[in-house]
């Protein structure tokens, strides 16, 4: 350990003269607005500069022909010509982003950011009226992963914030995302959503929709997509939730009720809603609900879903 | 600069401490040390952990396997590798980025990669494989089993990602093959069902292509998609096998269908952003046709539930379709700095509809023909307007309205002239309109503090289901306090659905969350993180069914009432042995009290009815998973790694005479190589 520890940081002073030398040459380069240019930047900052280059916005160093204004440090930090005759200082930095209102930081990530299509309804997403902003979720120099520079794994994150989610995903019935199988943004965008083509529209804000306007979990349990000539109406119109809850539950096949006849009593009950506007049909008299085989509806009506060739889902 | 060093394994133990409770395995691989070696003009970063995993399963281990499901054997449990072009001029790519998970046989594999080159490419691939097993428990009388394993992969390649112009294309594919059983009625609806073998075999595949254009300070996005879908599944049945019920004489001698159902979904997709200083807008039109063909033939013999020879055969072939249209338009205003108001208007509109041509023939007298057909149209109309304030660093505050217009129709056996018996049409109309308005702010009276605090109330007039939103309102709070080495946390929120005064066409529901949570790096070696939720549900219906002792008869006296009272604990605690090894402890536990009761039904209860609906009310259960995980550096490069975890599943009550309780151990050994 000592051996390697030894190692970077000759590695990391090598880096942090050659980086003074480069500065001392371009530290009175300053152009017009107050830019500087990355290299000024690196001769404090080499830390940061020694692995910037895994970093997604090495892009726009790497491209070569970005101004400084969209390039580098600068593009997210803005000028640094204030902060670098300062000799440094959190004060004399544009966007310094520890200290910015989260708001402001949401502002300066979507200079670039707001034209990426998942992130077109951030204006109206959840995360954003609760004021969960970018560097909330995202860490840009201390990322675990270049990919999406996510602070930490996803799951913690969410988990950081939703505790109570996270009790859900260990119930005994649950979609494996602790186990690594499944992530919070298979079905959701934590950026905020185009308004949900099931219920009536209104909430949830931050489920992504899968093949193009469908409930996300259609994009795996695609058996369940049809069309089919006998739709089960809620399953269309309300939404797999209406019988199922989406993350876990302690009822199996994520089941809001332990017994399958008391989830479908709940709707054919002869009430006033339905399609029918008289209600959903009950049971016919000959399904007694002591016969034991008459409390396993599934068990017959197989098709539940939907079916192609039985109205009442038996095939 | 060895205290940056120090820093950066500070930071990863704190990262450490805040990782929620995984599976035992693969390691966290958080433990190492910075990493990487230079190859030409590349920096590459590499480790991987091979070992063997093992399980022992008591009890019902079918409950297990549809729980837990890791198995004994080998395992690359998992695996890293990135390599950087360090200038950004790589020749072929810049960035090569290849994780994975569980090769080799545990039940939830996956892998993940992208290859890039900085404005010409980028192409991203997931790769998943889960071997999901249901041992088919109460909800079917323990019929419906399944061992299948469905695959998922996509594939995605953009070209010229950093330009004004980029081509997107992509392939996805799902699929979803393995032995199952169903069940299938003997010769008629009151019959009992018997348990036929599936072959499952389904297939979805997606290819896309769309082009992203800037143009005029606009961004425009079109793409065009095609996806198919294939369900070849089969069933069969040979031998014997009697109903076991005494007034149920059926017997299945054969069976046999064969039923493709072969769909595809052609879709167009657009998206159309706009921005400027004051203002930004968003649209987006999609466009899917889908449709499906089928064709089922199926045929039973074997005696009727009289006792009596019978054989069915049933021939059914037609199509459905389903056009779908949504739209969305949002315009957001931004008049000052501190003030954004959103306006989103969405529409939706499908039509599902199909012609099937059911024939039942009895073989021996040749009876019985019906033709059905089914329309099922839905189009919801949404307007929400959103207004967000900020008053000051430290406050601001947000409102919404949302109005909702929903309208179905439903058609119901349409009458064809050439179908005799067959039903005249039956057509129903349904509108609701939902109207919601939400309010909520947020404080921040220190940098590390913040607190939220909301509420929504709402009105449907005619929901489709007793169980949707009618009259509902919803209150939610949250304080979290972050610091670096300390986060502390909690909250609440209750969702009510109040559809009062009960009767039939009522439901209520009334749902409480309460959550709190911390985690600590007390030092750089020892970090801890507990969270504690409890999850209240308790609802009632009115119900209407048929039942009796002696015959059936129509019930509108009982409820239907569930009451759930979840209590959720996890706790980790990690220390750091001088640098030589790494401790990992947890725990979770799920225990749900129901609402107290010490038996399913209370005794002294002689209705019948009354036993069997108290016995589903509740359902108390106990689920807990404690785990240790050790971690040694043998070489600045290699660990060895050891761990195990335990699951225990009770249930208290046992419902409708099912035992499903299981304890597992589980553990692992492996060796993780960096690089």
């Amino acid at each position: 350990m000592n051996r390697q520890a030894m190692i970077l940081s000759m590695r990391c002073l090598l880096l942090t003269v050659m980086a003074a030398c480069g500065a001392a040459q371009n530290s009175g380069a300053a152009t017009a607005g107050g830019y500087v240019g990355s290299n000024a930047c690196k001769t404090c900052h080499a830390d940061i500069w020694l692995n910037f280059y895994k970093n997604p916005h090495f892009k726009s160093v790497a491209s070569g022909d970005l101004p400084p204004s969209r390039a580098g440090c600068e593009s997210c930090h803005g000028p640094g010509g204030a902060h670098l005759a300062a000799h440094g200082g959190k004060a004399t930095i544009p966007n310094a982003f520890s200290a910015m209102p989260q708001a402001k930081a949401l502002e300066v990530c979507l200079t670039c950011h707001a034209r990426d299509f998942q992130k077109a309804n951030i204006r109206r997403s959840e995360h954003t009226l609760a004021g969960v902003a970018c560097t909330s979720c995202h860490s840009i120099h201390h990322a675990p992963t270049s990919k999406f520079l996510l602070a930490k794994k996803q799951t913690e994150l969410c988990y950081g914030c939703h505790a109570g989610i996270r009790a859900q995903f260990e119930m005994p019935s649950k979609h494996r995302v602790n186990e690594g199988f499944m992530e919070c943004s298979d079905c959701h965008n934590p950026h905020g959503a185009f308004a949900p083509t099931w219920r009536m529209s209104d909430h949830p804000r931050m489920v992504d929709q899968a093949l193009n306007d469908e409930e996300p979990c259609l994009k795996c349990h695609v058996d369940k997509r049809g069309p089919f000539v006998y739709e089960h109406p809620p399953v269309r119109v309300e939404g797999c939730e209406v019988c199922h809850f989406p993350h876990a539950s302690t009822n199996e096949r994520l089941l809001r009720r332990p017994v399958v006849f008391t989830l479908c009593l709940g709707c054919h009950n002869g009430g006033a809603s339905g399609t029918r506007n008289n209600g959903v049909p009950i049971q016919t008299s000959q399904h007694n609900l002591l016969d034991p085989r008459y409390q396993r509806c599934t068990t017959c009506h197989v098709r539940i879903h939907g079916s192609n060739v039985d109205e009442t889902f038996l095939r | 600069m060895t205290n940056i060093f120090k820093g950066c394994c500070l930071i990863l133990a704190a990262f450490g401490a805040l990782r929620a409770q995984q599976v035992i395995a693969p390691t966290d691989e958080g433990v190492g040390i910075a990493r990487g070696e230079n190859f030409a003009n590349y920096n590459i970063v590499d480790s991987f952990e091979l070992g063997y995993r093992w399980r022992m399963a008591g009890g019902s281990v079918d409950t297990y396997r549809s729980d837990a499901n890791y198995g004994d054997g080998i395992r690359l449990l998992g695996s890293n590798l990135s390599i950087n072009s360090k200038d950004g001029h790589g020749r072929w790519f810049d960035e090569i980025l290849l994780s994975t998970s569980g090769l080799g046989n545990d039940p939830y594999q996956n892998a993940s990669l992208r290859i890039q080159k900085n404005g010409l490419y980028r192409y991203d691939m997931l790769w998943r494989e889960d071997d999901y097993y249901n041992p088919g428990l109460l909800i079917s009388g323990g019929e419906h089993r399944m061992d299948t394993v469905r695959g998922l992969q996509d594939h995605s390649l953009t070209l010229f990602p950093q330009s004004h112009f980029q081509v997107e294309m992509g392939y996805s594919r799902n699929t979803e093959t393995g032995p199952a059983l169903s069940t299938v009625q003997g010769f008629d609806t009151l019959s009992s069902a018997f348990p036929v073998f599936e072959n499952v075999k389904q297939q979805w595949n997606e290819y896309r292509i769309g082009v992203l254009a800037d143009w005029g300070g606009f961004r425009f996005i079109a793409r065009r998609t095609w996806d198919f879908y294939k369900d070849d599944s089969g069933y069969s049945f040979t031998g014997n096998e009697t109903s076991g019920v005494a007034t149920d004489a059926t017997v299945l001698q054969q069976f046999q269908r064969s039923e493709p159902n072969h769909g595809s979904n052609p879709g167009w997709f657009g998206n159309l952003y706009g921005s400027r200083k004051h203002w930004a807008l968003n649209a987006r039109l999609t466009y899917n046709l889908g449709n499906g063909g089928f064709a089922m033939n199926e045929l039973t013999t074997g005696l009727d539930r009289f006792g009596a020879a019978d054989n069915r055969q049933i021939v059914v072939n037609g199509d459905a379709q389903r056009p779908v249209v949504a739209g969305d338009f949002s315009l957001s205003l931004f008049p000052t700095s501190r003030l954004t108001i959103v306006n989103n208007t969405a529409v939706h509109d499908s039509r599902i509809d199909g012609d099937s041509y059911f024939t039942e023939f009895d073989n021996g007298t040749g009876a019985a023909t019906t033709l059905n057909f089914k329309f099922l149209g839905v189009r919801t109309v949404a307007n929400s307007t959103d207004l967000n304030y900020r008053f000051s660093d430290w406050f601001s505050a947000y409102a919404g309205f949302t109005d909702s217009g929903r309208q179905i129709r439903f058609l119901e056996a349409f009458s064809i002239p050439s179908a005799a018996g067959s039903a005249v049409s039956d057509l129903y109309q349904q509108e609701s309109h939902l109207n919601a308005g939400t309010v909520g702010v947020r404080f921040r009276p220190l940098q590390p503090l913040t607190i939220n605090l909301e509420g929504e109330v709402g009105h449907a007039d005619h929901p489709l289901t007793p169980m949707s939103d009618r009259n509902y309102h919803t209150l939610g709070g949250r304080i979290q306090y972050r610091k670096s080495k300390l986060q502390l946390s909690t909250g609440y929120r209750e969702l009510y659905i109040e559809n009062a005064p009960l009767s039939l066409t009522t439901y209520s529901s009334r749902s409480r969350q309460y959550n709190a949570a911390a985690s600590f790096a007390l030092r750089d070696w020892l970090t801890f993180d507990a969270s504690y939720s409890k999850l209240h549900l308790d609802t009632v219906g009115g119900l209407a069914f048929f039942a009796g002792v002696q015959s059936p008869q129509l019930q509108t006296s009982y409820d239907s009432i569930y009451i759930s009272n979840i209590h959720a604990a996890n706790a980790g605690l990690r220390f750091g042995i001088r640098s030589r090894a790494d401790l990992y402890l947890g725990y979770t536990i799920t225990k749900d009290t129901g609402d107290g009761r010490a038996s399913a039904a209370p005794a002294g209860v002689a209705d019948p009815i009354a036993t069997l609906l108290d016995s589903v009310q509740t359902f108390p259960l106990t689920y807990q998973s404690p785990m240790a995980r050790l971690s040694i550096r043998i070489t600045p490069k290699v660990r060895w790694n050891a761990g195990w975890q335990f699951y225990g599943y009770g249930e208290l009550f046992h419902l409708l005479g099912y035992d499903q309780n299981f304890h597992a151990h589980t553990g692992y050994t492996s060796v993780l190589w960096s690089f």
